[in-house]
């Protein structure tokens, strides 16, 4: 009875604490995250969030998807399993995007204050501001939690900021623009992204050189997300209005492939397995689902008006 | 190929990183404060006009990104031409008569001269080096209206440089900053002086050096700069700034030249004189 009563216990809080397998996207216009089952790619559930969400994460422990509500500067904080606001925090001016630390902290970027903002989501708390360029926009953090890269994209210039000291140790001036960088698994290299000159570059952290750099031919190509894969061989590049997703070599930026997905592709989120990625498609307000086995997209699904960010539970 | 630099922003080595930027930044133009490095950009006008607030907030902005680099740029408003010229500034910024800007950017050889106020098509066919013009031109803001009035005829639009309502493009955040801080919008002389300051700055950033005709050749060849517009913006050899503009109808703004379905949107050259042997 007792054994039966514990085994009941552990498969409880097994299941209580696995993840849903839920993709949250953060619908720009239409104020709501969409939920997405991607066991069976449907819309399960529209959630009400607040004035324009953008940037979308997920906690370590998969317990928490964060939003940030630029239109009411703060986080909104959804239990992914029950699908509701469980509770929102003051998150300085306009939050656009942020990445979540392996110890649970948030790293924001406040466009309108040109300033990254590091906060602790259990208690609301500021823990650091960090002054950066004009319109700061992309937030990455490497693997190794030793440093955070926030891009400023009207000062052209990625900032490497080290935690947990909360300096900045190096400025590195890129293409017009930068909208989005991503590190490699060894923290060792970033990858970022300049929307109006349409180039990639690949940056070795420790020196701050460009070790390899290309411009999407594409005139349209106004790159903004970027993902490495979880072989580190390839990246993923999102086109903007080029409407395709551009899958690189991570070694010498050489084009692979450019997948054809919706309008104004913008932002990714790739499966703990490697297997799946999700780009939004603003303008088609949909959201593309890619087999990056076959780099061929495998489903469409449509979501709220123009989908900015997107995250997945899993 | 744009050189990527990398400024270490860290505290200490205060010495090596001065003889570092003596060596970089081996020019004239440069005042010696020890550190950070001083940049001195003229400024030819009187102060309190559109062109000159532009300009300021064109300062703030390359401050911004000169505190992560170690580099201070300063403003000098210059009383006259003369003055100008023995300011010894990286640029001049002129916002004077067209007669004036051809006469200053003559005797000033090879620093670059920046019109931020003078729509005549007569200083563009000049096709004078080192003049050039943030603000477009007449034939640009013409060939907009011809553009647009073939897909809207009767149209009573008009075309200009920049509008406050402008919001594409982190525009709406330039139009913010720059009413915050100057108290009025932003018209098409405070764009231009912005602009110029702004892609300016980044220039030598880019560079990593101040010296005029260094900075006028990579002006020239290497911008990169999107003015709040959402494009790659250029200089023409006639000294013009490539830019889209804006088609303003009863105060809203209802198009963009170049005009699509017309000509090719990324066509910036259907606008005004694109070349000066044409």
């Amino acid at each position: 009875m007792r054994i039966t009563a514990l085994f009941t216990l552990i498969l409880l809080s097994t299941n209580l604490f696995a993840a849903t397998g839920r993709v949250f996207v953060s619908n720009e216009h239409a104020d709501s995250v969409s939920v997405i089952d991607s066991a069976t790619n449907q819309v399960i559930e529209t959630i009400p969030v607040g004035k324009r969400p953008r940037g979308v994460g997920v906690s370590p422990d998969g317990k928490e998807v964060y939003v940030a509500i630029s239109g009411d500067n703060a986080i909104a904080v959804i239990d992914p399993v029950t699908m509701k606001v469980v509770r929102s925090f003051a998150s300085g001016d306009d939050p656009e995007a942020f990445a979540v630390h392996t110890n649970g902290n948030l790293y924001i970027s406040n466009e309108e204050d040109a300033k990254a903002s590091v906060f602790d989501p259990a208690s609301g708390a500021l823990i650091a501001e960090i002054e950066v360029g004009i319109e700061p926009e992309g937030v990455a953090l490497s693997p190794d939690g030793k440093r955070a890269i926030v891009t400023s994209e009207s000062t052209n210039m990625l900032h490497v900021i080290l935690i947990p000291e909360h300096t900045i140790e190096t400025n590195i001036l890129v293409g017009a623009r930068p909208r989005a960088a991503t590190f490699s698994a060894d923290s060792k290299i970033a990858y970022a992204t300049s929307e109006i000159s349409g180039e990639v570059k690949k940056i070795d952290i420790a020196s701050g050189k460009v070790l390899a750099k290309t411009s999407l031919g594409d005139d349209k190509a106004k790159p903004k997300d970027v993902l490495v894969s979880r072989d580190g061989q390839r990246l993923f590049v999102a086109g903007g209005r080029a409407n395709q997703i551009f899958v690189l070599d991570a070694h010498d930026l050489q084009l692979i492939k450019a997948i054809a997905v919706g309008k104004r592709v913008w932002g990714l989120a790739l499966s703990r397995d490697g297997k799946r990625l999700y780009s939004t498609d603003g303008v088609d307000h949909q959201i593309s689902v890619i087999d990056t086995e076959t780099n061929t997209v495998v489903a469409t699904i449509a979501v709220g008006k123009f989908p900015w960010g997107v995250a997945i539970d899993d | 190929m744009t050189p990527t630099l990398k400024f270490s922003s860290s505290p200490g080595c205060s010495v090596l990183r001065t003889l570092a930027l003596v060596v970089m930044f081996m020019v004239p133009v440069v005042g010696w404060a020890a550190d950070p490095l001083s940049v001195r950009i003229t400024y030819l006008g009187e102060r309190d006009t559109d062109s000159w607030h532009g300009a300021m907030q064109g300062l703030d902005e390359a401050n911004a990104q000169g505190k992560f680099l170690r580099l201070r740029y300063e403003l000098v408003n210059a009383n006259d031409q003369a003055d100008a010229l023995a300011l010894n500034g990286v640029a001049i910024i002129a916002d004077v008569s067209p007669l004036r800007l051809l006469r200053v950017s003559e005797l000033a050889f090879d620093t670059p001269v920046f019109n931020v106020s003078a729509a005549d098509d007569d200083l563009r066919e000049a096709c004078q080096p080192n003049l050039l013009h943030t603000l477009p031109s007449l034939a640009m803001l013409d060939d907009a209206l011809q553009q647009w009035r073939r897909k809207r005829p009767g149209s009573e639009a008009i075309a200009q440089a920049w509008h406050p309502r402008f919001r594409k493009y982190a525009a709406a955040q330039l139009n913010k900053r720059y009413t915050k801080r100057v108290g009025r919008s932003m018209s098409d002389a405070a764009w231009a002086g912005w602009a110029a300051v702004k892609l300016l700055a980044d220039t030598i950033a880019r560079l990593g050096v101040a010296e005029s005709s260094t900075v006028l050749e990579a002006l020239h060849t290497d911008l990169a700069f999107d003015g709040q517009k959402g494009v790659d913006l250029s200089f023409r050899n006639t000294g013009q700034l490539r830019q889209p503009l804006l088609l303003i109808e009863d105060g809203k703004i209802v198009g963009e030249a170049p005009v699509a379905g017309i000509v090719a949107a990324s066509n910036l050259d259907s606008l005004g004189l694109a070349d000066c042997r044409k």
